[in-house]
């Protein structure tokens, strides 16, 4: 049934609520084979609840989304564990487990619960950590080792899925810049090598740019712009959205788009020009919290 | 050199910094069985008759030179040993399985509201019910168990909504537990003074005078349970990882939850009917078991088990030598064995300083 036009996943109509409020209503969107997409957006613009929504850990109280062109509820989770895996936010082991061992936990939706692994299992669990580079750190446990190479060792637990689609919610959340670069470069070469279709949560506007092929801002869970980073990333996207002022420059050595924000949109001069005086001082995070006077 | 063997190649070149436990686990798992033969053999050497090893064995054996011998490590002894065997591993497996569960590492058996719940319905049978008599060795086990099992499916049903929450589960299983302790309580005001004696010892956990009648209530359980509760380990796995990754990985997470619930009080249940709420060894044998072999729970569950059961045992021998070892001596009376320590006190009273070690050493950590 599957077809190149079919899309890897796409939301229909999706509607999202916790208890009564509504984080996101009536969004429809389209994932199609093989690219890295970007979710953007400022605290609370519902980007985190859409991702867990598509990837099923969340109940839309509306609309459907599709995986491969097949209504998600329909499926049985083992049935979308081998299509597509997920990396939630901030997820912890418990204390003693190795590596290795959290790796193998990946095959749960190849071989049960009851069953031995078996030989392609074993294969799926030594290229996934190859593939993160944390081989020599199979049998270390996971609490001993630092935030860049736990981060990787989760990621070789999705990888272990053997999955097309891969989700990640702020995948480089608390990693120093290092590691948060190590992470996303290995996004892109799973992306450009094993072609798999990559959607991703992400704090850092420059880091989506460089990265993705496609970026989807979200503000108070609708879709504010979607494409192409170099298209979609413009100072009035960035005051409207963010409330910030920004200039975006071409990365010399990427070619792609960076946002270099100097100040709160909507405020007085005098704050602004300070703001330009020293701009490394502002970080994207420190000001998408500043209220919007779009 | 591009074979299919270099997986396997570059696997062994990795080190293996693992513990020797980790590495060489069966070979571990049946050494320590073999400790637990030997704590077997010691169990049943103390007591008021003296036995050497030799006239053990012999008697096990059926070859014992007195037939007094044999009809106490038979009639009297060998049951003891076995039922604090198998209610030690019933209680480390629901211990390994509660702390996996709602990865919380101060889990135990009696979360659920279990122990309690057993316990009322004893306390209850004991106060109000007809039969103070002897036979109730058959009737208060099945008492216990539909009491545990009955906390344990309120504790479930309160915390339930649109899916159990781990720290909800907890809450609801501390408020369960107080109130079957509170009606305990209660009950030990109504009783008269020989009524209290027994009840106590049911709230403490007790070993003593537990014959053959008392073996048949729990092996059935047990045969049922401890295999349930194993086979659990690849769930278990998957759902200390969390739940957002574990249903990402594909489990179904309340599902596997309800299951290693059910397998955890039904282990408690069955332990605590037959023995009492015997308290900390379900706590600290899981605790001491991750030490040893690490996070998997494929090796965690039969590690517990085996751990948990030699603390009983061992606390069981030392319940009986503290008891007709000294207070005998000292008192020169003739104390009979059924009225030993409590097992139960001694494991609170190494239990508690093991738990403020625990807590120190995490305050430590932080």
């Amino acid at each position: 049934m599957t077809t190149l036009s079919t899309p890897a996943l796409a939301a229909q109509q999706l509607g999202v609520g916790y208890l009564e409020r509504a984080v996101i209503e009536r969004l429809s969107l389209e994932i199609a084979h093989g690219g890295i997409t970007a979710l953007v957006g400022p605290n609370g613009s519902g980007k985190s609840t859409l991702l867990k929504t598509l990837a099923r850990l969340l109940k839309p109280s509306a609309g459907t989304v599709l995986l491969d062109g097949k209504a998600i509820h329909t499926l049985s989770t083992t049935e979308i564990a081998r299509q597509m895996a997920i990396l939630p936010q901030g997820p912890s082991a418990p204390h003693g487990v190795t590596v290795r061992e959290l790796v193998e936990q990946g095959r749960y939706a190849h071989v049960g619960a009851l069953r031995m692994l078996k030989h392609q299992d074993h294969e799926a669990i030594t290229r996934a950590l190859e593939l993160t580079d944390m081989t020599a750190f199979s049998h270390r446990a996971l609490d001993s080792l630092s935030g860049g190479e736990r981060q990787r060792a989760w990621i070789a637990l999705t990888l272990a899925q053997d999955t097309p689609i891969l989700l990640l919610d702020e995948p480089t959340t608390f990693l120093d810049i290092g590691h948060q670069l190590e992470v996303l470069e290995l996004v892109e070469q799973l992306n450009r090598e094993r072609g798999m279709t990559i959607l991703l949560v992400l704090h850092d506007l420059n880091q989506a740019a460089r990265y993705a092929d496609r970026m989807i801002v979200l503000n108070g869970g609708q879709i504010r712009a979607d494409g192409a980073p170099s298209e979609i990333l413009t100072p009035d996207l960035l005051a409207d959205v963010f409330g910030v002022r920004v200039n975006i420059v071409t990365d010399p050595a990427t070619g792609t788009p960076v946002c270099l924000p100097y100040g709160v949109a909507g405020r007085k001069a005098a704050t602004t020009e300070a703001a330009i005086s020293e701009p490394m001082a502002f970080t994207m995070q420190s000001v998408s919290a500043a209220p919007i006077h779009a | 050199m591009a074979t299919f063997d270099t997986v396997h190649e570059s696997a062994n070149i990795i080190p293996d910094v693992r513990p020797f436990a980790v590495r060489r686990f069966p070979l571990f798992l049946a050494l320590s069985l073999g400790v637990i033969a030997l704590l077997i053999v010691l169990h049943i050497a103390v007591g008021t008759l003296d036995f050497s090893p030799v006239q053990i064995v012999k008697a096990l054996v059926d070859q014992a030179e007195d037939p007094l011998h044999r009809q106490v490590v038979w009639g009297l002894r060998l049951p003891r040993a076995l039922v604090a065997i198998v209610a030690g591993a019933m209680l480390g497996l629901a211990g390994a399985i509660l702390q996996t569960v709602t990865r919380n590492p101060l889990a135990e058996p009696g979360l659920m509201g279990v122990s309690s719940g057993g316990v009322l319905a004893i306390v209850i049978y004991i106060v109000f019910g007809a039969g103070v008599s002897a036979d109730s060795g058959l009737i208060l086990p099945l008492v216990g168990l539909i009491g545990g099992m009955t906390a344990a499916t309120l504790t479930y049903l309160l915390s339930y909504s649109n899916g159990t929450d781990p720290i909800r589960l907890v809450l609801t299983g501390v408020l369960v537990a107080g109130m079957c302790s509170a009606f305990t309580s209660l009950l030990l005001l109504w009783a008269d003074d020989y009524q209290v004696q027994r009840i106590i010892r049911w709230t403490v956990g007790s070993t003593s005078g537990r014959v053959w009648v008392h073996w048949e209530t729990l092996y059935p359980i047990a045969l049922i349970a401890i295999p349930i509760g194993l086979v659990s380990a690849g769930l278990a796995n998957v759902l200390q990882l969390g739940d957002s990754v574990a249903r990402g990985i594909g489990q179904r997470v309340e599902l596997a939850r309800l299951f290693l619930l059910f397998a955890a009080s039904l282990l408690t249940a069955g332990a605590v009917a037959v023995v009492g709420a015997v308290g900390f060894i379900g706590l600290i044998g899981p605790h001491m078991a991750r030490r040893i072999v690490g996070g998997d729970v494929r090796r965690l569950f039969p590690m517990s088990v085996i751990l948990t059961a030699a603390l009983l045992i061992g606390s069981d021998i030392l319940a009986r030598t503290l008891t007709i070892g000294w207070i005998g001596i000292i008192t020169g009376l003739d104390i009979p064995d059924t009225a030993g320590l409590p097992v139960g006190a001694v494991t609170a009273l190494l239990g508690a300083p093991f738990f403020l070690v625990l807590l120190l050493r995490r305050k430590h950590a932080l």
